[in-house]
């Protein structure tokens, strides 16, 4: 009987549920989808690197799990509470018809467990088809062939899931009942009858309240602009502790300080509803100012992680082979050659491939090359932010000379066009400049305006053209010298390379290499240890990096842009009732339904659009900053992010907005027949 | 005097087939401009529903309701609401204040609605809370304030817009006996001096009293009518106990 009750009572109060429900089911699905990551590596074409990677990825994933359930126990206690406070005078009412809390307690648990299962049903079942769609992102990502598809079911997950939720469900369920019990049944009966008395403050104090907040706020944005967020140490934790209490501040204050500003501007007070919609907003702010808060911080950490997030996997995602132009290169410091030295320790790399070549990066002896010869002469172009660090960091940086000889004769191994160059002719390679929008103008420009170069007192003319196409995998040099073979005669050579593509399966081969040199160096037995760079692991790393960004700006984003949605619809909607008595009175006294409903539609987007509006500025500065931080690793196209990342939080927080206002509509609407 | 209102025929009909409530039943009466009419009945016996209908906040079933010479049963939307603004004024049993706003802003609300510009607006909040006496409760918010001062703001909303007829559904039913009294002696004032056309409904004799003129109502017909003609109030409130008890209602609502 107490099943039937509450499966009526969820029939009954559906609309209610259903925003919740449906922000319950897509938490439940995230979590599954994102805890199933493990299962997904059958599906993969997948080279050793990779799976260590995606081992680590998955390890993330499962920490980053504990946190998103906590988001989500959170959310799920919140609402249930909520929708408890809502129906106490139903509870009362149910107590005076003989029932006993314990009863009540019940009919709770029932309800709470029919939502919960029906979510997680749901939920479970979608993540089971969206994980389908993960492979496919994650293929991309780590630019692999799937192996062939395969419907993947992740028992492990799947259990996870029910676990987690169970335990937080049941959490709920005690909260709530624990809430009855504690009321009397005249409080419980009184429940909705109950006025929240508005926090009665002086003006004034409001006013320095909020200043107070403003003032937090303006110095955590100017310590953040200044001392920028690069590096994590005590600045990072005073500009967050700031910026919170700031935001708090600002909330508890905000409304009261702006009804006292537009009360002194009658004609706007007081026309139309806009005294209603003020005295409304502000009636509330003083009792969800922390709610408020809450929501605008997770959505201005949303708005980062997704442009960021956006932004980095962008960088990285301009395709790597510049980068990595052969299979295998191996690197060994000083004049000696790694062929040789693997020679004797036993490995035959006529195993692995047919075609090699070897050869040295050289110092040139007669003056100093450094990275700062070169951009020194272009050095006012630098980006004035960072002009310094640049100056500081990377001016010392050696630049490395490659014979022209060598460079063709990679250049044949990889089937490209080798390269001219007079007697008294230079070229610049960079296999980095896509990176970076701003390096490669600059030096375009070094080599646009007829740059020349004096070696040991002999003028050389730098090609006009950069050279990007690389000669090692993975080189940590900016920008290497390619000279012709005669000067090298005043070099020495401080680099041995190797490098070659493998025969047959290639990532197989890769992989093969790489355990038997791993091996060797757990004997001990390989003179030098970080030398050797596959593609494998280098596809690896950056399909990895990619894969941690997106899956984090995805995962923890879209829980956060959910929970705060729901948290705010839930709010609006159990106040609608309440509401409904207002704009009863406003219908008597003249108001019209079209008045009536822009009044609730500017009530419910102030509202939506409070949070929204700070957390969008705090991340204006905290993007700002941020691409400071990225445009070392590549210049993000921030604008573009930003526009994509306005987008899809217009579009899930719009959604929950509309659903939010229709609902309210609705219960509005429902004219007299409140049924108690 | 000219006629403010006038009810022909009005029929109001609540539920199905199976089970029909004639809530009202060919109530035909009229209300002059000045005049201070009230209703009375027993509970159930309709006077609510016959407000509602005048009020334009319930359909009615058949029947016409004309106020200053316009039918307003078949108004749209719109339209009533329009109409429920500039011509027609509400005072409730529980007040229907707005909680979130001062006592100032309910009652201007009805101004900003229609667009009265706030200077004007505002002098003429001030002028009305000055002779409803209420300038000191102003500032505060309804939960700050008496049962009396709540209902004299809430007829200061009621009047605020000069409407042609201001409708009270028993606006003293949760007044104890002295704010009951001073509200009454505030709606008479309204009624002698400014020439407000007030239509009220009570179950309470004594209140019924300070009206020119009762109507009674019993299971949705009218049933009789009280005129005070030149009666002191003393001896019109006995001639409508006698009514009352005719009616068999109950003592309880009797004073
Ligand atoms: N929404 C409704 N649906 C069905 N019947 C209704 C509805 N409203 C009122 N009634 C019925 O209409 C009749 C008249 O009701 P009304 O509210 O007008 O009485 P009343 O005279 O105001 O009584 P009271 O003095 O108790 O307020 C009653 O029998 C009531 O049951
Ligand atoms: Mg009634």
């Amino acid at each position: 009987m107490y099943f039937k009750l509450s499966l009526r009572n969820v029939r009954k109060s559906l609309s209610d549920y259903t925003l919740y429900f449906l922000t319950l089911t897509f938490g439940v699905c995230m979590f599954y989808v994102f805890n199933s990551l493990e299962a997904q590596e059958v599906m993969l074409s997948i080279s050793l690197s990779m799976l260590e990677i995606m081992h680590t990825i998955t390890k993330l994933m499962n920490g980053i799990s504990i946190f998103v359930s906590l988001i989500l126990g959170f959310l799920i206690i919140y609402a249930n509470n909520f929708l408890i406070r809502r129906r106490k005078r139903e509870f009362g009412l149910y107590m005076t018809l003989g029932m006993s809390k314990h009863n009540i307690s019940r009919i709770l648990l029932c309800e709470t467990l029919i939502i919960g299962v029906l979510s997680l049903a749901a939920g479970l079942l979608m993540g089971l088809f969206l994980s389908q769609g993960l492979s496919v992102i994650t293929a991309r990502l780590f630019e692999i062939d799937m192996s062939g598809y395969r419907f993947i079911f992740s028992l492990q997950a799947f259990w996870k899931t029910i676990l987690y939720f169970g335990l937080i469900f049941l959490i709920a369920v005690s909260a709530g009942t624990l809430s009855i019990s504690r009321h009397s049944l005249i409080e419980l009966i009184n429940a909705s009858k109950h006025n929240e008395t508005p926090a009665v403050k002086k003006p004034a104090m409001t006013l320095t309240l909020f200043l107070l907040s403003v003032l937090c706020i303006g110095i955590a944005y100017a310590m953040v602009l200044k001392y920028g967020i690069a590096t994590f140490d005590r600045k990072i934790v005073i500009e967050g502790i700031l910026g919170s209490i700031g935001t708090f501040l600002f909330f508890a204050s905000l409304s009261g300080a702006m009804l006292g500003l537009v009360q002194k501007k009658p004609s706007f007070y007081y026309k139309g509803l806009n005294l209603f919609i003020m005295r409304q907003i502000n009636s509330r702010i003083n009792t969800t100012y922390l709610s408020m808060s809450f929501i605008c911080l997770m959505l201005f950490v949303t708005i980062g992680i997704f442009s960021t997030g956006m932004g980095m996997t962008g960088v990285l995602n301009r395709g790597y082979s510049g980068v990595i132009p052969f299979d295998v290169s191996l690197e060994v410091p000083g004049a000696d050659d790694p062929w040789a030295l693997l020679a004797q320790s036993g490995v035959d790399l006529q195993d692995y491939a047919d075609d090699f070549h070897r050869f040295h990066f050289y110092r040139y002896d007669l003056q100093a090359l450094t990275q700062g010869t070169i951009l020194k002469e272009v050095a006012d172009l630098l980006p004035e932010e960072n002009a310094q660090d640049i100056v500081d960091r990377l001016f010392p940086q050696a630049l490395d000379v490659v014979a022209l000889s060598d460079y063709n004769a990679l250049m044949q191994l990889r089937d490209k066009q080798p390269l001219a160059l007079g007697g008294s002719e230079v070229a610049l390679m960079s296999q980095f400049l896509w990176v970076d929008a701003d390096f490669q103008s600059i030096i375009e420009e070094y080599v646009g305006t007829d740059g020349r170069l004096s070696l040991g007192g002999t003028p050389y003319r730098v090609q006009t053209e950069i050279l990007s196409e690389g000669i090692v995998n993975d080189s940590d040099h900016l920008m290497t010298l390619i000279v012709p073979d005669a000067v090298i005669a005043d070099c020495t050579a401080v680099t041995g390379a190797l490098c070659f593509n493998c025969r047959g399966n290639s990532a197989a081969m890769q992989d093969a290499l790489t355990v038997q040199l791993d091996a060797l160096i757990g004997e001990g037995r390989l003179p030098f240890k970080e030398g050797c760079v596959t593609r494998n692991m280098v596809q690896a790393v950056m399909g990895g990096s990619k894969a941690i960004i997106a899956f984090f700006a995805i995962y923890v984003g879209i829980v956060f842009l959910i929970t705060s949605a729901a948290v705010l619809a839930l709010q609006q909607l159990s106040e609608a009732a309440d509401n409904r008595q207002r704009y009863e009175i406003l219908k008597k006294i003249g108001a019209d339904d079209a008045l009536i409903h822009r009044t609730l539609f500017k009530q419910i987007a102030i509202y939506f659009l409070l949070p929204l509006s700070l957390a969008c500025v705090h991340a204006l500065v905290g993007l700002k900053v941020a691409n400071d931080v990225v445009r070392e690793v590549g210049s993000l196209n921030a604008l573009q992010n930003t526009l994509a990342t306005a987008l899809l939080i217009l579009l899930v927080y719009g959604a929950y907005f509309l659903a939010t206002y229709y609902g309210s509509k609705q219960i509005m609407l429902k004219n007299g027949q409140r049924h108690e | 005097m000219a006629e403010i209102l006038k009810v022909s025929n009005l029929e109001k009909y609540y539920g199905n087939k199976d089970s029909l409530t004639k809530a009202l039943d060919q109530v035909s009466f009229s209300v002059a401009e000045g005049e201070f009419a009230g209703i009375m009945g027993s509970s159930g016996s309709g006077k609510t529903t016959l407000l509602n209908c005048i009020s334009t906040l319930d359909s009615v079933t058949s029947g016409s309701i004309m106020i200053r010479g316009q039918e307003i049963t078949g108004l749209k939307s719109r339209q009533l609401a329009k109409f429920r603004g500039s011509a027609l004024g509400f005072m409730f049993q529980d007040y229907n204040l707005l909680d979130t706003l001062t006592g100032f802003e309910n009652i201007i609300l009805p101004l900003t609605i229609h667009g009265i510009p706030a200077a004007v607006a505002t002098a003429k909040v001030e002028a009305v809370a000055d002779r409803l006496e209420i300038r000191d409760v102003l500032a505060h918010y309804p939960y700050e304030m008496s049962g009396g001062q709540k209902q004299r703001v809430a007829a200061a909303r009621a009047i605020i817009t000069d409407p042609a007829l201001i409708l009270a559904d028993e606006p003293t039913g949760a007044l104890d006996s002295k704010s009951a009294r001073r509200l009454m002696e505030s709606l008479d004032r309204l009624n002698r001096n400014l020439g407000a056309t007030i239509l009220m409904v009570t179950h309470d004799a004594f209140t019924a009293s300070y009206c020119q003129r009762i109507l009674f109502i019993k299971d949705g017909k009218l049933f009789n009518e009280l005129i005070r003609g030149e009666d002191t109030r003393k001896e019109f409130f006995s001639k409508i106990i006698d009514v009352v008890t005719l009616l068999g209602g109950d003592a309880a609502n009797v004073l």
